[in-house]
């Protein structure tokens, strides 16, 4: 064991040393997901494509009486106004929206859900029954339109709950403005009762906001569903994308000590070649823990990052940085050159995260990437890590784990054999 | 007494049909000797040094070293041999204190053994001044040095040294001879690989001479040049000749014959620096002077030619 963590220690001392192989290892995944959790979390000048919203129109308006028109509404007689969630529709789906949202209507609001569990839109807007009649009604009437969104795209979501929050603020609007002319109108009607309704609009009580939005996401089967920061969600991916980058970069040693002549030498002093493996392989697993270790710290001290529950994250990690080695020492037994290591390892990590969702982040579970996902090693990595950041429990992201262990368990199969048949 | 036995030793690379680099070599290397392998580049010198250093697995024949099978007992092999490969087998982003500790582990060293072995084998590489730098700072002298060193650290019964001179400069390649002979003195056996006919002659006990995986001869520097059966060829020039020196010459044990012309004089020896005093001798009792003397020695160079056909370029 002796000679094990002398191998592992000597390679994780030599990547320590190594600034550009760090960089790449700690660095860039900080950078990348800086800068990506900014462009789609909180940048404001982001080229990106409309949102697919999937509008439900509930709103069923209630018979106007000849006695009056819903309070603050029509006068006496008038003929019924159109149903007010029709301007709503009108302004959600109007042309000048059309580069920012790009909306489908569903006949109600389950269908309208669904695309979103499908993943085929990333908000569902559920326009109430009650809508008209809060808007024309009286006193403490009150509607919510709903929004139910895919947490992970949140730019889209923040997108089209900010447009909604205004259509719906100038409805609130035009409403305070109708019931300061009705009191005007009156025949006691005075500047006082006018300053009244306009403070309570302003101040959003009393007549101001008859109608508001809620947003909601879809329940995850493990977590609590709380909001992860999009910074959070990407540095996940980053970090298990870069962690195959780490992995393969020490594990690559096992095939540069041997064109450089050390390893052969390693062989030829009283060390088998399944203790100097064993050795390769706890140091290509220390450097990956280390690399996540940091990445981890990083994301809470610079971008505030909840990674969950420290049980749960340290599993968690032990389970990501498994999968990483043993990919990455897969590939060593495949491949006979550090060139072939390089071009075809990338090749590799890049497809699968491609594949895994890296780059995308997690969609919901029953669109057709999503099963795609559920098949690579890190996909399901990536949901356990979602989950953790929603506060999952260690029972719920264990099925998660399931898949990538799986995965890990071959890995490390076809590499003992084939590493150990061309050394031993 | 022997401490490696080599029978009947052959590899043949991807069996059947590949190269058989190493075709049934059989010889032994006595205790405290130099044994060098000469040859050409591709005679399958290295083979057979990783052949005897467990690195392969011969395709017939086996060897004892230190008494323990090559094939049966590889471990107890390893334990006894240091093996110096051709390349430098170190790590140039560690100091040259840590490169020795890292392979005094792979030894089986620890704790203050290890620490104590590694002091001295920098003393011995002369490198305990530089011990802190990094290797990859050190010049091509010293990184072939600690090389050796590492070699060095469990105290092996047999070391190896698979061509440690190529490509240095002279004086680098000095300072490495140097050490050898001084190891050798002090009762280190030496297994040498080398194509340098020069190097053979200036350190080997005795050597064999490989070629296309066979060994073609062994023996004693002296015993192979008496294969070609060539006497050293000393010429003369003095100053002026006496009348019968060259018989008295003649006369003289070790010399088997003595030509002259004018001032020159050609003679055939056995041993020429057994000779050399004496003919200095005779020409100045006579009251002549040798002024200029060439030795052409018999060399391994025409050993191989006589053996091969072809040269042994160096």
């Amino acid at each position: 064991m002796t000679k094990v963590w002398a191998i592992a220690w000597k390679d994780l001392r030599s990547t320590a040393r190594n600034v550009p192989a760090l960089a790449m290892m700690l660095v860039a995944p900080l950078v990348l997901a800086g800068l990506l959790g900014f462009a789609f979390g909180g940048g404001d000048s982001f080229d990106i494509a409309a949102t697919k919203v999937a509008l439900a129109n509930e709103d069923t308006p209630p018979a106007m009486t000849a006695g009056g028109a819903a309070a603050g509404g029509a006068a006496a007689g008038a003929e019924a106004p159109p149903p007010a969630s029709d301007a709503f529709v009108g302004i959600l789906t109007s042309e000048s929206l059309n580069d920012v949202l790009d909306v489908t209507k569903v006949k109600d609001a389950a269908a309208a859900r669904a695309r979103v569990d499908g993943g085929d839109a990333a908000v569902a807007v559920v326009v109430p029954r009650d809508f008209t009649a809060a808007l024309y009604g009286s006193g403490d009437a009150r509607s919510a339109v709903e929004l139910y969104v895919n947490p992970t795209q949140q730019f889209g979501t923040a997108i089209t709950e900010s447009i909604v929050g205004q259509a719906l603020l100038d409805f609130n609007g035009a409403r305070a403005a109708a019931a300061v002319a009705a009191a005007t109108a009156g025949p006691n009607a005075g500047s006082a009762a006018a300053q009244a309704a306009a403070a309570a609009f302003v101040q959003g009580g009393g007549a101001g906001e008859a109608l508001t939005f809620t947003s909601r996401a879809p329940r995850t089967t493990g977590g609590e569903s709380d909001d992860v920061p999009m910074v959070g969600l990407v540095l996940a991916g980053m970090m298990v994308f870069f962690m195959f980058f780490g992995a393969s970069e020490v594990a690559t040693t096992i095939l540069t000590e041997a064109q450089d002549g050390t390893l052969p030498r390693m062989l030829t002093t009283p060390t088998s070649a399944a203790t100097i493996l064993s050795g390769k392989f706890m140091s290509v697993f220390l450097t990956v823990i280390a690399q996540l270790v940091v990445l981890l710290a990083a994301g809470v001290a610079l971008f505030g990052v909840d990674w969950g529950r420290p049980v749960v994250v340290a599993v968690l990690s032990v389970a990501t940085a498994v999968v990483a080695t043993g990919l990455a020492l897969m590939i060593m037994g495949v491949v006979k050159t550090p060139g072939q290591a390089g071009a075809i390892g990338s090749g590799v990590y890049v497809v699968l995260a491609l594949l895994g969702g890296n780059f995308t982040g997690t969609v919901t579970p029953s669109s057709a990437y999503a099963t795609v996902q559920g098949l690579t090693p890190n996909g399901p990595l990536l949901r356990a890590w979602d989950a953790a950041m929603r506060g999952g429990s260690l029972g719920e992201i264990a099925s998660y784990l399931l898949v990538p262990l799986a995965f890990a368990t071959v890995f490390f199969v076809v590499a003992g054999r084939r590493l150990g048949r061309r050394y031993a | 007494m022997s401490i490696v036995e080599v029978r009947g030793l052959s590899k043949r690379y991807d069996p059947p049909k590949g190269v058989l680099a190493v075709d049934d070599a059989s010889f032994s290397i006595e205790r405290g000797e130099i044994f060098s392998l000469l040859g050409p580049n591709g005679a399958g010198k290295s083979t057979t040094i990783a052949m005897l250093s467990c690195l392969l697995r011969p395709s017939h024949g086996d060897a004892l070293v230190d008494s323990h099978s090559i094939i049966d007992d590889p471990q107890a092999v390893k334990s006894v041999i240091g093996v110096v490969p051709q390349e430098i087998a170190v790590y140039p982003d560690m100091t040259a204190r840590e490169n020795l500790v890292f392979w005094g582990r792979m030894y089986g060293l620890s704790g203050a053994e290890l620490q104590t072995r590694v002091g001295e084998v920098l003393e011995l590489v002369s490198l305990a001044d530089r011990q802190k730098d990094r290797v990859d700072k050190f010049s091509g002298g010293m990184k072939r040095r600690l090389n050796v060193g590492v070699a060095l650290l469990h105290r092996p019964s047999i070391l190896y040294l698979d061509e440690p001179t190529v490509g240095i400069d002279p004086q680098s390649r000095r300072s490495i001879l140097d050490g050898i002979l001084a190891l050798r003195d002090q009762g280190m056996t030496v297994l040498y690989t080398t194509h340098y006919m020069a190097e053979a002659q200036e350190l080997s006990d005795r050597i064999g001479i490989i070629d296309h995986g066979r060994m073609i001869a062994l023996g004693t520097h002296a015993e192979l040049v008496r294969i070609v059966g060539q006497e050293a060829r000393v010429d003369l020039t003095v100053d002026h000749m006496l009348e019968g020196m060259v018989e008295r010459w003649k006369e003289l044990p070790g010399v088997s014959s003595a030509s002259v012309e004018d001032e020159h004089a050609e003679l055939l020896v056995d041993d020429a620096n057994a000779v050399l005093p004496r003919l200095f001798e005779e020409a100045a009792e006579g009251g002549s002077r040798i002024t200029s003397v060439n030795v052409s020695e018999p060399n391994l160079e025409l050993v191989f030619l006589h053996l091969t056909g072809r040269a042994l370029r160096e």
